[in-house]
């Protein structure tokens, strides 16, 4: 067995380890220090990652763990991602109070979690690395221990992910009765018998409820708003881009990579639950002031485009949504690691409270307003190109469905709402009436970079989109994506 | 394909030095917004990125124009969104227009930049003039590269704006912000017949690629069957925005409001040769088969160019009538600008006849060098005037400013058309044109050219020559060098760019091979065309016969306003064309406008928008309702939508 295949995993263990143990011996002032070195460790293991040294290709432990193209491509956003909200922790540290070291050792715990989540290839795998994500983002959320928001948001989070895990494992066990497996490859040679046992699609039905409380999917994103808001910024920050990809890459495996038939015959079923979490989230975005909870509702809103990849099925649209993917994890870390940068400074979370950000810091201004403009989905920004290509994906196999048609109709309705309460931000930012404090907001080097290095991304992402393109493309080139709904119809 | 074999050749040959362009482009652009960004507290700092932005684009364009000549090359296009089915592409031309266009903007921009230091040295917006001037070249360069109608459109409508922001520049002055507005809309109206042409070529030609269009042209001149002509007068619309044809005139003299500088830049060089040059590019439209549609019949047998013969013609005549009797230093040159922009516009027209607009373009380029010299020289005047333009409270600058005095005078010259300064040999090649074409317009043209002389020869008596008349002017003394220096860089084409074969490199570029006049180009002009010539020549000089008789003798008023009566109050008031815009347009829009505002907020904003955002809102708000915040209502939704969905999928 090849256990050189997990070397990344093993390294980010030692680092939370290391981390939980330095801390031991380094002063209280010197924990933001430990904070830089680790995001500078993480850089590392993020080059390591993308790097010609990662790992080949292959599959260990009972073919539970594979290492492939789509594995990689997540593992390095993943990497990116807690490297970022690291480095906002290091800016939100005054809010924690206490426990600063702990907060970067559960980051990395949450990274393992999500590193493992990119290789499953097996239910089990699949279960126990969600499981390690969601007890560690039990902890993140209600880090800031004294304030009762941030309680309640644990406590949400940690009941409504116990309901939901409870349906992933019986769905897993009733997958295991009929399937007499729990490896997906095993399912994918298997389907087309299976595909005809209730018991076993019941169970698939489960696991996908649990998935679907991961990407906050309607009717799962119950919890997402009131979570958002009630977390730390970095905490949210890593549950908007890092467990919401978990969800994702593990929804492709399973429906595009390992059941595709099943998926396609459910098309109806991934139709609805698009159409209605765009809705959801747009339309609740509306009132809100809130910058966090905001935040939360747009991320729902987002994981309906997302699963628009799912519901073309085809490979272009599984491009799709990973390039989506990795325009929006540059997009929604720009702007937490402002919301964590000015944290300090502002009286409240809600939008009003940015009014004078424009003159206070311009830089952090103009990032904000790059990232709402991306998520908004206006060229020249990544934002732009990925709903282009995920609605791009779904006309392609629209011909013939009218009821596809109709979604596109209810994704555009959706970006145009967007605009709304996305441009009500920039409005708040630029064009926000007097503010009485218009002391200048100093933003650290490290934060400096970050922002300078997403928005940099956001924008070389939407003008020369080919590269992660290409490499999307390649990396959903080993999922058996099956014919496109339309293509089943002739 | 022509262009494809092009495009071909340079993949082919591998040599990218044709991507200069695009350095070129991008320079000025990363240069405003840097300054603006990164420098905006350091002025000397700002004002160094942009003119060594400029500069260094002006020594590239020299590079390509060595290196490349008259060839025809197109830069390394940029694809945006290469999806399948989507292709936006992003491409720069190279040829003889461009190349010649990329050396005149780059080089008027770097000295009217430089002379900015000097000029704008006390204002406290320093950084923003330099960042506007940079992205207002940033926009002309774009128009002069551009491969496509499209891109050339956008580049079109990002110089209004960048002239909009340099014309309004002191908008804490009522009277800038008033003239950048009419700049800005009437260009607009312009802009608009433009669009339309655009639309017009690409749903009947089926592309925008100017290369692809000239060779669909050159295969078939009847392409546009009867809609030749309209579309024709359509593109000619935004060139008469730009180059402020009559009667879309009236924002050029009041964009004089802006600083001095921008007036030798875009007033003088750039913005409004960019109507001229235009129309040059896209002068296989006006050569091609004339044709109407039926309901506009009664044009048959006139072709677009002859309609744009007349209005230039009728511009060029209109404004140096004007002209005579203004007594503001701008407003003068201003007037003569639109004169000579005329003249330009009627030698296009003129020229599609033969098939060569290369007089026009070659009186473009020169008229760039000198007219801009006479902003600048009119800058330094008012410099040292102390903010004073009236001529008439002038006099005796001559020893006052001798660099500015002289370099003014060689500019006085040019324009005229003495020989042997540039812009008799540009001047006598339209009048040579018009002779053969229609002799009509030769007339305008020696009329032109006698009054050019007349007001030209007046503003130079009475502001340099005679007794100081005024206190600013008692106390005048010369400019600073950086102000003087540009002067007397520019004056060197002036004076010398006619030992240059411009001309003949101009009409190769329009009738390959054709056979060119050849011998000696200081006495050419008498050698191929004695009669054009001897009646350009004769024009200056009784212009300044006439010129002199009334003003060498240092009046302390205008003895012609007297002479001329009724006709002095007329001109003075540009024959009343603003009133009558005022009078006519003005209420007419008012009523338009409020018909729509009618519509828009009762039927569009109260009865679409309202209702629709108002139903989406109280949605937003009902759903909130669902966010009770109760975990245990969420866990009932929760199981809630799992029945949902077992439903959903298993039914």
């Amino acid at each position: 067995m090849n256990y050189s295949l997990i070397t990344l995993e093993v390294l980010a263990v030692l680092m939370g380890l290391i981390v939980l143990l330095a801390d031991l011996w380094v002063s209280p002032t010197a924990r933001k220090a430990l904070g830089l070195g680790l995001a500078a460790a993480l850089g590392c293991l993020l080059a390591f990652a993308v790097g010609s040294l990662a790992p080949q290709s292959g599959s260990a432990f009972a073919d539970m763990f594979v290492v492939d193209d789509l594995a990689r491509y997540f593992k390095g956003f993943f990497l990116f991602a807690a490297l970022a909200v690291v480095l906002m922790a290091v800016d939100y540290a005054p809010k924690f109070g206490a426990g600063l070291s702990e907060f970067f050792a559960l980051t990395v715990f949450a990274l393992v979690g999500m590193l493992f989540a990119a290789s499953a290839n097996d239910l089990v795998l699949l279960f126990v690395s969600l499981e390690l994500i969601t007890v560690t983002f039990f902890v993140l959320n209600s880090f800031q221990r004294t304030q009762l928001a941030s309680l309640e948001a644990g406590v949400k989070y940690l009941i409504l992910g116990g309901v939901s895990s409870a349906f992933m494992v019986f769905g897993i066990a009733l997958i295991f009765g009929t399937a007499n497996s729990t490896n997906l490859a095993v399912l994918a040679a298997k389907q087309k018998e299976l595909a005809h046992s209730a018991l076993f699609l019941i169970g698939l039905l489960f696991v996908l409820v649990g998935l679907g409380f991961k990407i906050a999917a309607v009717p799962f994103q119950m919890w997402a708003p009131d979570v958002y808001q009630g977390s730390p910024a970095p905490a949210t920050a890593f549950l908007a881009v890092g467990s919401k990809a978990a969800g994702f890459v593990l929804l492709i495996r399973l429906l595009v990579g390992a059941v595709p038939q099943i998926t396609a015959e459910w098309h109806r079923l991934f139709v609805v639950m698009s159409g209605a979490t765009i809705l959801f989230g747009s339309l609740c975005a509306i009132p809100q002031r809130n910058l966090k909870r905001l935040m939360g509702y747009s991320s729902i809103a987002n994981a309906g485009y997302l699963l628009l990849g799912i519901v073309a099925g085809s490979a272009a649209g599984s491009t799709a949504m990973l390039y989506y993917l990795g325009g929006y994890t540059l997009t929604v870390l720009t702007a937490f690691t402002v919301i964590s940068a000015i944290a300090n400074h502002v009286e409240s979370e809600d939008t009003s409270a940015l009014s004078g950000l424009g003159q206070r810091s311009p830089f952090l201004a103009a990032c904000l307003t790059m990232a709402i403009v991306s998520l908004a989905g206006i060229p020249p920004m990544a934002g732009f190109f990925g709903k282009l290509l995920l609605f791009k994906s779904v006309l392609d196999v629209a011909p013939g469905h009218p009821e596809l048609y109709a979604l596109i109709a209810v994704a555009v309705v959706g970006v145009v709402i967007s605009l709304y309460y996305y441009f009500s931000v920039i409005r708040a930012i630029y064009w926000g009436g007097q503010s009485a404090n218009l002391s200048i907001i100093p933003v650290a080097l490290s934060t400096r970079i970050v922002l300078v290095a997403c928005v940099a991304g956001m924008l070389v992402l939407g003008i020369f989109p080919q590269g992660l393109v290409k490499i999307a493309d390649h990396a959903v080139a080993g999922l058996s994506h099956t014919v496109a709904p339309a293509k089943a119809a002739h | 394909m022509e262009h494809a074999a092009v495009v071909q050749h340079a993949v082919e040959s591998g040599s990218k030095i044709q991507d200069l362009a695009w350095a070129i482009l991008i320079l000025p652009l990363v240069m405003a917004f840097g300054t603006a960004v990164l420098t905006p507290k350091n002025r000397t700092l700002s004002a160094a990125f942009n003119i060594s932005g400029v500069v260094v684009a002006f020594l590239l364009s020299f590079t390509l124009f060595c290196v490349y000549g008259g060839q025809s090359v197109d830069a390394t296009p940029f694809h945006w969104l290469p999806v399948a089915g989507l292709d936006a592409e992003i491409g720069l031309h190279l040829d003889a227009l461009s190349t010649l266009m990329l050396m005149v903007v780059t080089g008027v921009g770097s000295l009217v930049m430089i002379y900015s230091t000097g000029y704008m040295h006390e204002d406290r917006s320093y950084t923003r003039f330099f960042s506007t001037l940079s992205l207002f070249v940033f926009s002309m360069l774009g128009i002069v590269l551009a491969n496509n109608l499209l891109m050339l459109f956008v580049f079109w409508e990002l110089v209004g704006v960048s002239s909009y922001l340099l014309i309004g520049f002191w908008y804490e002055k009522p009277s800038a912000g008033d003239a950048s507005k009419k700049a800005f809309l009437t260009n607009r109206i312009g802009d608009f017949g433009f669009m339309l042409g655009i639309l017009a070529i690409w749903s009947l030609a089926g592309t925008l690629d100017i290369a692809a269009l000239k060779a669909k042209f050159v295969a078939n001149p009847a392409l546009l069957g009867p809609w030749a002509g309209l579309a024709g007068l359509l593109i000619f619309m935004g060139a008469m925005g730009k180059s402020a044809q009559f009667p879309l005139h009236v924002w050029l003299p009041d964009a004089m409001e802006g600083p001095t500088p921008v007036s030798a830049l875009i007033h003088a060089a750039t913005m409004v040769a960019a109507g001229v040059y235009m129309l040059c590019r896209l002068f296989f439209l006006y050569t091609a088969t004339a044709g109407w549609p039926a309901a506009l019949g009664f044009l048959d047998g006139v072709s677009a160019a002859t309609i744009i013969t007349c209005i230039g013609g009728f511009t060029a005549l209109f404004a140096a009538v004007i002209a005579v009797q203004q007594d503001d230093i701008k407003r003068i040159l201003a007037y003569s600008t639109l004169s000579q922009l005329g003249l330009m516009v009627m030698a296009v027209g003129l020229g599609a006849k033969t098939g060569d607009a290369s007089a026009s373009m070659y009186h473009l380029v020169t008229h760039a060098g000198f007219k801009a010299m006479l902003f600048l020289g009119a800058g330094s005047v008012i410099h040292a005037c102390h903010h004073e333009q009236d001529i008439w409270k002038m006099g005796g600058l001559r020893s006052k400013m001798p660099k500015t005095f002289w370099t003014f005078a060689l500019g006085t010259a040019a324009l005229a058309g003495l020989p042997p300064f540039s812009g008799f040999y540009s001047k006598d090649e339209i009048l040579a044109v018009a002779l053969e074409a229609n002799p009509i317009f030769f007339g305008v043209g020696v009329l032109v050219t006698v009054l050019t002389t007349f007001y030209m020869s007046r503003l130079v008596l009475v502001a340099f020559f005679g007794k100081p008349r005024g206190e600013g002017a008692d106390h005048a003394h010369e400019s600073p060098s950086s102000m003087t220096l540009p002067l007397l860089v520019l004056a060197v084409p002036s004076a010398f760019i006619a030992w240059l074969p411009l001309g003949e490199f101009l009409s190769g570029h329009f009738k390959p091979g054709h056979a060119t006049h050849g011998g000696d180009i200081l006495f050419g002009p008498f050698n191929h065309n004695p009669i054009a010539a001897v009646f350009g020549l004769g024009a200056v000089l009784f212009g300044f016969s006439l010129a002199y008789s009334l003003y060498g003798k240092a009046p302390t008023q205008d003895p012609l306003s007297a002479k001329l009566g009724l006709l002095s109050q007329a001109m003075r008031n540009r024959f009343y064309i603003d009133e009558i815009y005022d009078g006519i347009v003005v209420p007419l829009h008012n009523l338009l406008s409020q018909i729509a505002d009618a519509i828009d907020r009762w039927l569009i904003a109260g009865l679409a928008v309202r209702g629709l955002s108002g139903v989406v809102e109280i949605a937003g708000r009902a759903l909130r309702l669902v966010q009770t915040g109760s975990i245990q209502t969420y866990a009932f939704l929760f199981t809630a939508g799992v029945l949902l969905i077992v439903l959903l999928a298993l039914k």
